[in-house]
């Protein structure tokens, strides 16, 4: 129940930037639409189904412990870790991209972009950054529950701590499904 | 109130030997009644369902990825179908994921509350910059 109430603040958090960025869209379409064009699409979509997997071997890891297979349980958390850090290389190979443009807020391509685009990149930043400091966060969760189910305290019987890090591990996903769409695919 | 529970134990003491029997019994009962309800009520997903699951994923992700790039030409529509999809995709995670489909229906409710809230705050926005 604590984690839900948890996972609604985080919905209302992005829910709350997904409006600021409909606003700054819809003020400056054209600047949105060309600045869009920037991403690459196919790195996007790459994370994306890396997400997807992810999302699917923490399900799976909650139903090898409810199953009371404990090294099934490890094994399916550790390849969502794996997943992790394979998103986390693309974004950086994203990012660095985007800096050598000099597209970084404050960078000299930056400054000088029309007053739309640079919006645009502010927040593809700032949207972007916040979800993958959700994405180590929930990585490091991820890491006490294989630590605990390791030392033998998650059971069959009790298996909060990873039912929990799975919550958090789909809203990350749910958020990158938002994401996603937002500032890759609408052109 | 700790106070107040202080007294609560003073005046029900006396007739404790006999009421303490009584719960034991009572609270063995319960105890097998909820351990016999127990198994049955948590729901396991199988392996494969979620990989069946995960197939509706990608699809959906492909779907989006093709009007985007092959499609660029219904400009106004992929807005409206992207956004349409990602939804479809929350829900699926959400409902099969996260054990919606399966926990009590509480928290669909609270969700489906926050969902509306923030929907209504969208509109409240977007009805104030449409008429600018």
């Amino acid at each position: 129940m604590g984690m839900w109430l948890f996972l609604f603040t985080e919905i209302l958090l992005f829910g709350g930037l997904f409006i600021v960025y409909m606003v700054y869209r819809s003020l400056n379409p054209e600047a949105f639409l060309m600045a869009s064009f920037e991403l690459n699409v196919w790195m996007g979509t790459t994370n994306t189904v890396v997400l997807l997997v992810s999302s699917m071997t923490i399900a799976m890891s909650i139903t090898a412990i409810q199953k009371g297979n404990r090294k099934l349980s490890i094994q399916l958390m550790v390849l969502t870790l794996v997943a992790a850090v394979i998103f986390m290389v693309v974004k950086y190979f994203e990012w660095s991209a985007k800096i050598e443009h000099g597209l970084f807020p404050g960078q000299a391509v930056y400054d000088n972009l029309p007053p739309g685009e640079s919006l645009f990149f502010f927040l593809y930043f700032f949207m972007t950054g916040l979800h993958v400091f959700h994405i180590i966060i929930g990585s490091v969760v991820i890491g006490f529950a294989i630590h605990r189910t390791a030392k033998g305290r998650t059971t069959k019987e009790k298996y909060t701590l990873t039912e929990n890090a799975g919550l958090l591990w789909h809203l990350v996903d749910l958020i990158w499904i938002y994401l996603f769409p937002l500032f890759y695919l609408i052109h | 109130m700790a106070l107040g529970g202080f007294n609560l134990d003073l005046f029900v003491s006396p007739v404790l030997p006999h009421s303490l029997k009584h719960l034991n019994i009572m609270s063995n009962q319960k105890d097998l009644k909820t351990e016999g309800k127990k198994a049955p009520e948590v729901h396991i997903s199988s392996y494969k369902d979620h990989f069946n699951t995960l197939l509706a994923l990608l699809l959906l992700t492909f779907i989006t990825v093709a009007i985007s790039v092959f499609g660029a030409n219904l400009r106004s529509l992929s807005v409206f179908t992207a956004l349409l999809i990602a939804t479809v995709k929350v829900i699926v995670v959400a409902y099969y994921f996260m054990h919606l489909k399966y926990d009590k229906k509480l928290y669909t409710w609270l969700l489906i509350i926050v969902v509306i809230l923030f929907v209504s705050f969208t509109v409240l926005t977007s009805i104030e910059y449409l008429n600018r």
